[in-house]
């Protein structure tokens, strides 16, 4: 076949695509919104929500996780297009991650050796484990449809911010009925479920997003 | 905004003048890269990656961003799809060494005529869709007169014509792996 043959016939092909970001839009709230109100209705807000707000080391939960998926949004938009493989930056992450990690040495410090161990394991381990991926399905799954409208030249990262993106949102829906407070809780239980469906996002990008 | 911007731009718009425009304009380019790194592919080798990457831009140039510079994405597409095709064709076709040492660097030369992978492909169509690639491909024929030959609409025609095309892709994709 000539390649001006092939140019003719794909001249011809009119047909508009939608932008990778349009459905990003549409179905990212939806999304969202399907988690908040299944969390509502199973296992509901906790009772203090609004005091626990004003409590820095508990409202940090939130502070932590929304600026995860704020920065995995940034990572899935920039790697939507071809050449964002080249534009996108990991520093954010690891500030984040840095910031997590001098929470944890804090509350380590200021939280009495005795109660440590308490702080840490809690008492709802296995709901946060299991919630927070439950709650990520439907995110990450929009994301991820909406990169491969996209054309990621990345496709294994790309996976990586859309499981980011997807599960820190997630973990923000789920604080709303968490009662652990201790960041020596949150910021390893949390982020081992974010860790978890991050990877396996990863994963599922590397296939999936490939054209 | 430079030519092929302003080309994109109409195209991206549904003006099917310009974005043919832009798929000449760009082929030349394509080709010259292409042929610089797989010298050993040979003339018709190159032209199957060159009509690859025409089809990936194709299908992906939604994703350009108007106030982007289109040489940046346009040359990411590229190099995602040579290696791709490259990596496809080490599987399939082992070339002895020596054939990388005798080769010489290509020549840019004329345009080359025929390339073989995409032909066989439209063979893998159904027998409608891959009439209707041909005749608007190489007869030049119009989606009306596409439909009237086929009776079908003319809607029905380019909603073919664009599922052929994703299918090609995927075809390509698939000889990939």
């Amino acid at each position: 076949m000539r390649t001006d043959t092939l140019i003719r016939a794909l001249a011809a092909d009119t047909q508009p695509a939608p932008r990778p970001a349009r459905l990003l839009v549409a179905g990212g709230p939806v999304a969202l919104g399907l988690a908040l109100i299944g969390l509502w209705l199973v296992l509901g807000p906790r009772d203090d929500l609004v005091a626990s707000l004003g409590v820095p080391q508990s409202a940090l939960r939130f502070v932590l996780s929304a600026a995860l998926a704020l920065i995995g949004l940034r990572m899935v938009l920039t790697l939507a297009r071809p050449e964002g493989r080249g534009l996108v930056r990991l520093w954010p992450l690891a500030a984040v991650g840095m910031a997590a990690a001098g929470l944890v040495a804090w509350a380590w410090l200021v939280t009495p050796p005795d109660a440590r161990q308490m702080a840490l394991t809690g008492k709802t381990i296995q709901t946060c484990l299991v919630t927070i991926p439950i709650l990520s399905i439907l995110p990450v799954a929009v994301i991820l449809t909406a990169l491969r409208r996209g054309a990621t030249t990345a496709p294994a990262l790309a996976g990586f911010a859309a499981g980011l993106c997807g599960s820190a949102a997630a973990a923000v829906i789920y604080a709303l009925h968490c009662t652990e407070d201790s960041p020596l809780f949150y910021v390893t239980w949390y982020g081992l479920a974010m860790l978890g469906v991050t990877a396996v996002a990863t994963l599922v990008g590397a296939r999936l997003l490939r054209w | 905004m430079d030519d092929w911007g302003k080309l994109l731009t109409r195209a991206n718009a549904g003006d099917a003048r310009a974005y043919e425009q832009f798929l000449r304009a760009i082929a030349p380019v394509l080709r010259g890269i292409v042929r610089s790194r797989g010298a050993n592919l040979g003339e018709a080798g190159c032209e199957d990656v060159v009509q690859e990457i025409l089809l990936a831009v194709h299908l992906k140039r939604h994703t350009w961003q108007q106030d982007a510079p289109v040489r940046p994405w346009l040359y990411a597409i590229t190099r995602y799809k040579i290696a791709d095709a490259f990596r496809a064709r080490g599987q399939r076709v082992h070339l002895p060494l020596e054939d990388f040492v005798e080769d010489l660097p290509a020549d840019a030369g004329p345009c080359p005529t025929e390339a073989a992978d995409m032909a066989r492909m439209i063979g893998m169509l159904d027998a409608r869709a891959a009439e209707i690639v041909t005749m608007i491909g190489l007869k030049g024929a119009s989606a009306a007169e596409t439909g009237q030959a086929l009776s079908m609409s003319e809607g029905a025609v380019r909603v073919a014509l664009h599922r052929a095309l994703k299918t090609l892709a995927i075809l390509c994709e698939r000889h990939v792996k």
